[in-house]
């Protein structure tokens, strides 16, 4: 039987076969507010790429345009209090907040999925320090702690960065560690158990790659919530540090003048908002798409 | 309602709660006494003087002393100690009386948050899959996407800035008003505090209508002859509540948090501000007493929802 289903398999020509990937793919197309939110984070990336080598002007030159001065052609998006180019600082702005957003997840990614699929699979005494831990996680107000952490480490992009880790891994540990758990009663697992697969393998060559979908998901809307925590630790002035620029110490910057030059709280909020919502929304079709019994 | 077993349960959470707070005041306590640099190095003061002020803050004994002292402060007499930049200030008072204005603007925020959360979000169950929950589902992205200072700084723009100056005084948030005085200011500072939780209780209320507007003893109700708005509200809404109450835990932590962000915003003189504030000129005292503050309070406010669902939801039990 199984030989003869192989056969048909090889049989069929290849474009009729949609793996898991390609399937998801397609129906994430379909999605036009993720496609849209792709499309901007793409640019995006590419924007905070091109600032690595070039700004329109250095983001820490002072002086360069009359201070409070609003858009003109010699400065897209005006300059801020003390005469630096708006638009060079935002560029630098996004590199902060993608390297504290994708740099978060992947930490916590690596914190996460080990916690939860340890603490899934073995269960027993580790799980329940486990659970335990992620409860007092969850009743604890994550920003302020974040915050508090921040200040006692010193404010620098790692420190921000193990900070918000810190305070956001449970989210992914207690995901996947409920799919493990539902997962290692499945058949599959039992058959790879019987043919005496160690856990290791069980672990990340069976359980792992098929809790993926869900974990990429998780990692996605993860990202908006680090952005938003490393803005909000700036904008109260213990984040990123000046010269540096970050979205939310300029949004800081502007509220003084708000009235004379709303342009200088204009820019950062506007791109972290819609970056912010690019994220959720690619995170949504992603989740639609990757699984698609949850869609409504 | 109050059985022997809730009685327990209360009281063992407040012993946990108590632990817990102890247990932050104190990591926050002996993190903040081994950063470098001097806690009264901004007064620039020499010798005698110096030596007097150290001494003042009992901050020439050593640490454990130190910690030992506070301690017994915050258990015995609930006392905070003393600010380190306004000489003499008490921070237990000062923190309780920001905290009476932080938590009239809070409990604006959550009034305002449930209620228009719970609006839209039967709105979108009851018009599913028509325009009406396509903007509202939408709108919500939009919502929980926006950072709380972005939409407080938009509302001062348009507010304040272009409609002239409508708030009457929202850059100047002044307390003391009377009540009636402080309730036509405090909406915009609620609605920037709110508006991102609105639209996940929205969201959440929404998706629970959905799937218990579908059962069975709605259809019983609808063949009663029921009116749809008492189906509505009565029948489907208690029973959709349940999920939505899991979100209150979190709704008012943000709030808190919110709060720290939105009164430097509004110039609230609150808890937030306070806090703030502290960080920014270093007064470690002033920081310690309001972080263990709020952790009391996340406690308390924990402990408050799970109660809550005792009230909601007849079959849990403690």
């Amino acid at each position: 039987m199984a030989t003869a289903a192989a056969v048909v398999a090889r049989e069929i020509p290849s474009p009729e076969q949609a793996s898991l990937w390609s399937d998801a793919w397609r129906r994430l197309r379909r999605n036009r507010m993720a496609l849209i939110s792709t499309i901007y984070l793409v640019l995006l990336v590419l924007v905070a790429l091109l600032a690595i080598f070039y700004t329109p002007y250095r983001m820490s030159a002072v002086g360069i345009a009359p201070t409070y001065s609003g858009p003109s052609q010699a400065h897209l998006l005006g300059a801020d209090g003390v005469g630096r180019d708006v638009l060079s600082r935002l560029m630098i702005g996004a590199q902060i907040s993608l390297i504290v957003g994708v740099g978060t997840q992947l930490l916590v990614v690596v914190v996460g999925v080990t916690v939860g699929l340890l603490a899934g699979y073995y269960r027993g005494w580790l799980d329940s320090v486990v659970t335990f831990i992620i409860n007092v996680f969850y009743g604890i107000p994550d920003l302020l702690v974040a915050l508090i952490l921040v200040f006692l480490l010193g404010p620098s992009l790692t420190n921000i960065i193990i900070a918000i880790v810190v305070t956001r891994w449970m989210d992914m540990a207690r995901m996947v560690r409920g799919q493990t758990l539902s997962m290692r009663e499945r058949e599959f697992i039992e058959a790879a158990r019987a043919s005496g697969a160690k856990p290791v393998k069980i672990l990340f060559g069976h359980i792992l790659p098929n809790a993926l979908g869900p974990i990429i998901v998780q990692a996605t809307f993860g990202v908006p919530a680090a952005i938003l925590f490393e803005a909000f630790l700036s904008f109260l002035g213990v984040g990123i540090q000046p010269p540096t620029p970050s979205w939310g110490s300029m949004a800081a910057d502007g509220i003084a003048p708000l009235r004379i030059a709303p342009h200088i709280v204009l820019a950062p909020s506007i791109a972290l908002s819609i970056t912010l919502m690019a994220f959720n929304f690619l995170g949504d079709g992603l989740r639609d798409a990757l699984d698609p019994r949850s869609r409504r | 309602m109050l059985t022997r077993g809730t009685l327990i349960y209360i009281g063992q959470r407040i012993v946990l709660i108590a632990f817990t707070v102890l247990a932050v005041s104190s990591i926050v306590f002996l993190g903040i006494h081994r950063l470098p640099g001097d806690a009264l190095f901004s007064e620039h003061l020499h010798g005698q003087q110096y030596e007097l002020l150290l001494h003042h803050y009992h901050l020439d004994e050593p640490l454990w002393i130190q910690y030992r002292d506070y301690l017994t402060g915050v258990v015995t007499r609930g006392d905070l100690g003393e600010s380190l930049v306004n000489k003499g200030v008490q921070i237990t008072p000062l923190v309780l009386r920001e905290l009476t204005i932080s938590a009239e603007v809070g409990a604006f925020a959550l009034i305002f948050t449930i209620g228009l959360g719970l609006v839209l979000g039967v709105v979108a169950a009851v018009r599913q899959n028509t325009w009406v929950d396509y903007v509202l589902t939408t709108t919500s992205v939009i919502g929980y996407s926006m950072p709380n200072f972005v939409i407080a700084t938009f509302l001062l723009l348009v507010f304040a800035v272009w409609l002239g100056n409508q708030t009457d005084g929202a850059f100047y948030y002044q307390i003391g008003g009377g009540w009636t005085g402080s309730i036509g200011q405090i909406w915009l500072p609620a609605f920037a505090l709110g508006f991102p939780y609105a639209s996940i209780v929205a969201r959440l209320t929404r998706a629970s209508m959905l799937e218990v507007i579908r059962q069975d003893y709605i259809r019983t109700a609808r063949a009663k002859g029921l009116k749809e708005t008492v189906i509505m509200v009565r029948h489907a809404l208690r029973n959709a509540l349940i999920p939505v109450t899991t979100i209150l835990g979190p709704l008012v932590i943000g709030i808190i948090t919110g709060s720290v962000i939105i009164e430097n915003i509004f110039g609230i003189p609150g808890l937030g501000k306070e806090f703030a504030q502290s960080i920014l000129n270093r007064d470690y005292a002033i920081v310690i007493g309001v972080f263990t503050m709020y952790a009391a309070m996340v406690g308390v406010a924990n402990l408050g929802v799970d109660l809550l669902y005792v009230l909601i939801d007849p079959r849990i039990r403690y």
